[in-house]
């Protein structure tokens, strides 16, 4: 009977984790504590549409990642190209804006509201930064009550963006969550696409990497200094840091190619 | 005429005048002075800017080098537009030169800008309005020496303070450019300097009417567009007083915003 429970445990262990909705348990919480923090933070700057887009992608490209608000759930995985309209801008450059008058017969890159049949009038647009980087893009659309609406004042522009640094952190725990749940979802999964077996054979070529045998080496070096003791761990780490900052500067001299 | 003087915060000391400046440059209109405007490209034919942009060029990679061809692509964005378009507005008779640095495919953010910078160094352009920034660490060392190349080569880089809680290069450098952020005032010529301040001086910033891709306008607001107010007045400046260097025109910037005070006040 032991021998039959052992060998059948692998298989029953399969199924209970398949019957555990990973997706659920991993990134539905922080997506609904985005929707709740746009919905708070909305309602303090007198706006009812606001909206998440992330970094989609390695050219600039944003995609809806939560949105509250009448077409909330068309935005939802709705893509803006790289450059498009403010929320491309506010990604590229990093700086935020306000925009009122937002008329949609000319070029703002109106395909968000052709799409859901919403009317953009005024939007405030702010960066959103994870340790310095630019991850992703907060909207607020339009004001409560009907229209005209009233343009986003600086007050509520300073606000946002600190709003924002709480929504980032968020975000970015979101990408690491759904990160690790498509890797979840392939393994135990077992999609098709998803050969385990290309995973190993990609794993052994990298440690047969002579470059991968320098650099484990270089490892097991800084932790036996590691294991030293403190004033030697601090001492490595003055050393290695004035290395890097000599590369750094060794190889920032321009940034054209002429 | 304003009276630039040494800064009277420093003690007891001595006051000395470093020159004094005519008030022409307020009926100036930006004449043979060169602006170039590192953004999101221009839209060269919006009526508001007709004849205005003398050349435009955009970033491209090759071979993990960036490189500027000339661009027909105009603005995807509608930032550079308004950029220019306040610029014009203020300093009509001034050439344009616009950098499309954003929304030009392949480049990374931070590297995008610097190239764009280092760029408009190397063709010492007078005035570089930089309605951009990055709180990349990374960039405060290169962004820094870039500066001071500016610095050296009598470019007048100003640049959009962020806005945001954390610091934004190169906005925070106070030596080597002119930091700017947004204000409620609405004549340009009214600008603010906060001496002490991370960000030196206030220029108008909140609401203001800019033109747009595709011939329309918008009201916006952002220190992005607080920026290309003072390039303006820097416009006017230069053009009747071509001779003088980055140190000049802040120093003239202090003196003048110094009249304004005691005026509003």
């Amino acid at each position: 009977m032991s021998d039959s429970y052992e060998s059948d445990l692998p298989a029953k262990l399969q199924r209970l984790i398949e019957t555990i909705d990973i997706a659920n348990v991993l990134t539905d919480p922080l997506t609904r504590s985005i929707e709740d923090l746009l919905r708070a933070t909305a309602a303090d700057i007198k706006s009812e549409e606001a909206s998440v887009l992330i970094r989609d992608g390695d050219e600039g490209d944003l995609r809806f990642l939560s949105a509250i608000g009448k077409v909330a759930e068309r935005l939802i995985d709705m893509r803006v190209p790289a450059g498009k309209g403010i929320a491309g801008f506010v990604l590229s450059s990093g700086q935020p804006m306000a925009v009122s008058n937002v008329e949609q017969d000319d070029a703002f890159y109106a395909e968000v509201d052709k799409a859901t049949g919403y009317s953009t009038e005024t939007i405030l647009a702010t960066p959103l930064r994870y340790e310095g980087e630019v991850i992703g893009v907060l909207e607020y659309i339009n004001r409560s009550g009907d229209p005209p609406y009233e343009a986003f004042t600086p007050d509520e522009m300073d606000r946002a963006a600190r709003f924002a640094d709480a929504i980032a952190s968020l975000v970015h725990a979101y990408e690491s969550a759904k990160l690790f749940r498509d890797m979840s979802q392939m393994i135990i999964g077992g999609e098709s696409e998803f050969d385990v077996s290309e995973v190993r054979d990609w794993l052994a070529g990298f440690r047969g990497g002579a470059e991968h045998k320098e650099m484990m080496d270089l490892a097991v070096i800084v932790r036996e200094i590691a294991g030293r003791g403190e004033a030697e761990r601090r001492m490595c780490r003055e050393v290695l840091d004035a290395m890097l900052k000599y590369t750094d500067d060794k190889t920032e001299t321009s940034f054209l190619s002429y | 005429m304003t009276e630039v003087s040494g800064i009277e915060e420093f003690g007891n000391a001595t006051r000395m005048t470093y020159f004094q400046l005519a008030d022409d440059w307020r009926s100036a209109t930006g004449k043979d002075v060169s602006v170039a405007v590192i953004d999101s490209g221009i839209d060269t034919t919006h009526p508001d800017l007709a004849g205005k942009v003398v050349d435009s060029v955009e970033a491209r990679v090759d071979k993990k080098k960036v490189v500027f061809d000339p661009s027909d692509a105009g603005d995807s964005a509608g930032h550079g537009t308004a950029c220019a378009g306040i610029i014009s507005r203020i300093a009509p008779d001034t050439k344009l030169h616009s950098i499309k640095v954003l929304g030009a495919g392949g480049l990374g953010d931070g590297m995008a800008f610097l190239a764009g910078l280092e760029w408009a160094i190397k063709q010492r352009y007078h005035v570089i309005n930089l309605s951009l920034g990055t709180t990349k660490p990374q960039f405060f060392a290169p962004l820094h020496d870039l500066l001071d190349r500016a610095y050296q080569a009598g470019c007048i880089v100003v640049a959009a303070a962020n806005n945001l809680p954390q610091p934004s290069f190169p906005s925070v450098f106070s030596s080597s450019l002119i930091s700017v952020v947004k204000s409620a005032e609405t004549d340009p010529l009214n600008f603010g300097f906060h001496y002490g301040e991370i960000i030196e001086l206030t220029a108008p910033g909140v609401n203001i009417r800019t033109p747009w891709p595709g011939g329309g306008h918008r009201n916006l607001t952002g220190n992005s567009f607080a920026c290309p107010h003072i390039v303006g007045v820097i416009a006017l400046l230069l053009e009747k007083h071509p001779d003088l260097t980055p140190f000049h025109v802040k120093s003239a910037l202090y003196a003048i915003a110094k009249e304004n005070q005691n005026q509003n006040s």
